[in-house]
């Protein structure tokens, strides 16, 4: 037995609503958080439920894993919707995603979406222009038809985290600055040995984003989370007038508009990769490239101003969330999100925390165990 | 009025503003009375703060296009210039990229910035043989401290008249001065983008000669965003390149040589002075460093020496250990409140305030194209890692002036004319090797710089506790019991704190804003301050319209 029932890795949204889960259950939690790069201070506040056209195109063999995931996106924002009525508002609104398609064969691209979403329980529909107009005429005039997915929306990830940080603080939940380099179980005690202290803790939870997968080598799994530089820009505010999330069926691109009247532009364009332990910059080639792209597709944006670009570390996998204990070690438990993991972030807290709870996870979590990583033998 | 001659004129808001050929928008409206320029989310008005684009309080929607800075932007003839508005709508007419025009620069030295230390820089190079582009963002370039006229007619005094001949030199060298060029974007390897009229600018040059100045740091008190609350730099700029004078009545405070002289200029120009607040104390109090001033460069000694005779011959009231304490309107005008070390309080009735209490240098170029810096705690603020030639530790990219650091024009243009021959002499024009002179001269202009600055109060106040309601971040209108408030929650680093309480997200960067914040997280963590301790450079270096954008990428992709 230790001081602290709960260790976790990672202070991002998953290790935020982790502990608020855990700490709220009585336990006593403290989060190691190294305090670079996490994605839930950089992400661009999608709620995203539809297969984004970027990781199909990307990596179609994920395709496979993401479909098969769509169930849980769709539970994933009911548990955004829930944190916001317990610790919001977020300035969430979920008015729904719009996928803009340019050409015909896009337009047959998201039918055949359309479909096999509608099958997995996605409420998604296919619009034509003068329907997609009757509430986004802004948009530019070869914009042929969309795909609306209502069960998409968005939020204010800043006011999120700050919200859900003071949250966390009030149930008692320690955050320290540190550096994980591994991690051990000996007697029944689970060590993190730190850059600057050694933690103990009668469990793990690894909520470390990219950096999960190098603290579960050693125990045997080959969990391939692999850090991805991404491009974001902001845009001076201005009247508020596009309530749905935009994207569009081939090209890269998010677009929404904040509750403060600004324009988040973003979409996966890569930001240069100065390894994991230095902020990502900002390439030129993404930043007028996926600006230009907004503004083709609304082109009344053109007249306001980008204010701010930033770069930020995503993390992705195999296209499906990393939940549960490693075979091999039970004190550690995995809760890594995976392909828009800012919406996942809190039912994938859930979900682990009900696993170290010993209560029943909201869904099933023995799809995402951790095992299909062990790693071969030699 | 005169009903003979046809005037020039816009609108604001409906009325009719008349205005002089070259004036800008801010100082048309200034002379005509109207400081309160745009609205803000909070329903305040703001008006002209800086005078040099960097604030961006001044914003004002023309002919329809929101977001324009009034300052940076020439009056016109039959413009309909309007309040800012907060949320403005989103609206086709004015968004389209402006077509063709775009230009690609690629000369042998490019130098940023058209001040003391950047037109030095362009002579030296041009005259050892490099071909020479210099961009700068005023209407006419001279910089700060030879404040060129935009209007027509003779220079105001010998030091806008050494600046003409400066600028006029630059050009008979060859080199190419553009003006009216907002650089954005600044990427390794020596890529620069910029607006230019509108159009998109685009520099691969082979060096780069940073030398973008300095600006104005103020005093954060309860009501330092009002209008008619202005940078001195600002006030001087209406005056100087403008004619206008800020108000009729005016105080200025804060610290530093600067003040005193702006004080005179206004008084000069028929400004009503009522009170010059100098936080340190007078320079009798510091006798060795005036005299280690004073035996390094007697001229300027002596000039600062006769500015003070000046200011008491004109009955201009100047108070040391005094310091501002509080702005609040007062019908059309301001009472401005001011403390002084013995405890006793003033306050006087002004149209304008002017602020400065120092300087910080505009290094975001430097910063995004990660030249080393270190903090001074004696400025307290970053200084550029030069070496003898003034090169970064970016082969091929220079930095002269303000921009690396305080240090003044005669140091700046010393710089200029060191790093203009070394950035030729890199490319096989010249030779470089007989530089000595230009350097002891240089440590002499540093030595000065040093003694006059143990005179004034350069270092910013660590222990100053404003009213928490006092604003800090203008843009956000973002208090400092907010800062507080984010300060507790997470105390770890300066990005941490603007992202918890939005400090610094606005549209002026965190210029103003950042430096207090830095100070506050390194105060309460005890670290160290240094260049990390700053929010991360980011572009774009100043907001840029997507339009813009747009067509610096068509620009890139013709070239490419
Ligand atoms: C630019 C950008 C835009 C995005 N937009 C969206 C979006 O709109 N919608 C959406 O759903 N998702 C989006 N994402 C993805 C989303 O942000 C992430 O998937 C999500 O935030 C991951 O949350 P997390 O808690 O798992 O990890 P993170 O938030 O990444 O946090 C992990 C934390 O662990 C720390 N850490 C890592 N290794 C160690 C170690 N060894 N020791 C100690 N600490 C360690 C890190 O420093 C970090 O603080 C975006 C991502 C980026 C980069
Ligand atoms: S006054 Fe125009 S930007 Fe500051």
């Amino acid at each position: 037995m230790t001081s602290t029932d709960v260790l976790i890795v990672g202070g991002g949204i998953v290790g935020l609503v982790a502990a608020i889960e855990l700490a709220g259950a009585g336990m006593k939690v403290k989060i190691i958080d190294a305090g670079i790069n996490a994605g839930s201070t950089a992400n661009a506040g999608s709620l995203h439920v539809q297969m984004q056209s970027r990781f199909m195109r990307l990596y179609p063999g994920q395709v496979p894993n993401i479909e098969a995931s769509l169930p849980l996106y769709r539970a994933a924002v009911e548990a955004w919707v829930d944190l916001d009525a317990a610790h919001g508002p977020f300035d969430l609104v979920r008015k729904g995603g719009l996928m803009l398609a340019e050409s015909p064969d896009q337009m047959a691209f998201l039918e055949q979406k359309v479909q096999r979403e509608t099958a997995r329980g996605v409420r998604a529909e296919l619009l034509d222009r003068a329907a997609v107009d009757r509430f986004a005429p802004w948009l530019g005039q070869q914009i042929i038809g969309a795909e609306l997915c209502l069960d998409e929306g968005k939020l204010n990830p800043l006011v999120a985290n700050v919200r859900l940080r003071a949250a966390a603080d009030r149930l008692g939940v320690r955050i320290e600055r540190d550096w994980i380099s591994a991690i051990t179980v000996e007697g029944g005690i689970v060590e993190a040995r730190g850059r600057n202290f050694t933690h103990h803790g009668d469990r793990v939870l690894i909520a470390a984003a990219w950096g999960a997968g190098p603290l579960a080598r050693s125990h045997g799994l080959d969990i391939p989370t692999r850090a991805e530089p991404l491009h974001m820009n902001i845009t001076e505010p201005c009247q508020t007038r596009i309530q749905h999330l935009i994207q569009h069926a081939e090209r890269s691109l998010t677009l929404k508009q904040l509750g403060t009247g600004q324009i988040v532009i973003g979409g996966g364009w890569p930001a240069e990769d100065r390894g994991e332990r230095t902020v990502p910059g900002v390439l030129y080639g993404s930043l007028l490239g996926n600006v230009a792209l907004a503004a083709q597709l609304i082109p009344s944006i053109g007249g306001i101003r980008i204010i701010r670009t930033w770069a930020g570390m995503n993390t992705t996998a195999d296209g499906a969330s990393i939940i549960g204990p490693l075979p091999r070690a039970g004190r550690i438990v995995m809760a890594v999100p995976g392909d828009a993991g800012y919406t996942l972030g809190p039912l994938v807290a859930r979900m682990a925390a009900a696993e170290m709870l010993g209560r029943d996870p909201p869904r099933d979590t023995a799809p995402f165990s951790p095992g299909r990583f062990a790693a071969q033998s030699p | 009025m005169a009903r003979t001659m046809p005037e020039a004129t816009f609108t604001f808001n409906g009325a009719v503003i008349p205005f002089r050929d070259g004036q800008s928008i801010a100082a048309a409206l200034t002379e005509a009375g109207q400081r309160a320029l745009r609205r803000t989310a909070q329903g305040q008005d703001r008006g002209m703060f800086c005078g040099m684009g960097v604030c961006q309080d001044c914003l004002v929607t023309v002919n329809g296009t929101p977001n324009k800075r009034a300052c940076m932007t020439a009056a016109a003839n039959g413009l309909t210039i309007a309040t800012q508005v907060a949320f403005p709508a989103l609206d086709t007419a004015h968004a389209a990229p402006p077509v063709g025009g775009a230009r690609s620069l690629s000369p042998d030295v490019l130098v940023i910035g058209g001040g003391a230390g950047g037109l030095s820089a362009a002579i030296a190079a041009c005259r050892a043989g490099a071909s020479v582009v210099v961009l700068d963002e005023r209407k006419v370039a001279g910089g700060q401290y030879y404040k060129q006229s935009a209007l027509k007619g003779a220079p105001l005094d010998t030091q806008q008249a050494e600046g003409a001949t400066l600028l006029a030199e630059a050009r008979d060298s060859g080199a190419e001065i553009i003006q009216g060029v907002e650089i954005w974007g600044a990427f390794d390897g020596l890529l620069f983008l910029a607006e230019h009229d509108g159009a998109a600018l685009i520099a691969r040059p082979k060096t780069a000669i940073v030398a973008t100045g300095a600006y104005e740091r103020p005093r954060m008190v309860p009501g330092w965003t009002l209008p008619g609350v202005m940078t001195t730099g600002a006030a001087q700029t209406l005056w100087r390149s403008y004619r206008t004078l800020p108000g009729q009545r005016v105080a200025v405070c804060g610290s530093g040589p600067l003040n005193v002289q702006v004080g005179l200029e206004l008084a000069n120009g028929g400004a009503e002075v009522a009170l010059v607040a100098e936080a340190a104390p007078p320079p009798f109090t510091a006798p060795l460093p005036a005299l280690r001033a004073a035996l390094a460069d007697p001229a300027l000694t002596w000039k600062g020496a006769g500015m003070m005779v000046r200011l008491r011959r004109l009955g201009i009231p100047l108070r040391n250990r005094t310091v501002l304490t509080k702005v609040a309107p007062e019908g059309t005008a301001l009472r401005a409140s001011f403390a002084a070390a013995d405890g006793s309080r003033q306050e006087c009735t002004v149209d304008a305030l002017c602020m400065n209490d120092g300087f910080e240098p505009q290094n975001e170029i430097l910063r995004l194209l990660g030249a080393r810096m270190r903090y001074d705690p004696i400025f307290g603020h970053l200084r550029c890692e030069r070496d003898a030639i003034l090169e970064t530790s970016i082969s091929g990219l220079f930095a002269v002036g303000d921009c690396a650091g305080l240090g003044g024009a005669p140091a700046a243009a010393c710089e200029g004319r060191i790093a203009g021959r070394a950035a030729a002499a890199r490319l096989g024009f010249g030779e470089a090797t007989d530089l000595y002179a230009e350097q002891r001269l240089l440590r002499r202009h540093r030595a000065f710089q040093a003694a006059l600055w143990r005179m004034y109060r350069s270092t910013p106040e660590a222990g100053i506790e404003p009213d928490s309601d006092t604003l800090v971040c203008r843009c956000e209108e973002i208090t400092f019991a907010q800062l507080r408030a984010g300060l507790e929650l997470d105390p770890g680093h300066v990005g941490t704190l603007k992202r918890a309480t939005r400090v610094g997200m606005g549209r002026c960067q965190g210029r103003y804003c950042g430096p207090v914040a830095a100070r506050l997280v390194a105060r309460e963590t005890g670290a160290e301050m240094q260049d990390l301790s700053y929010f991360a450079p980011r572009v774009p270096i100043k907001p840029v319209s997507i339009s813009a954008i747009l067509a610096a990428r068509e620009a890139l992709d013709d070239i490419d």
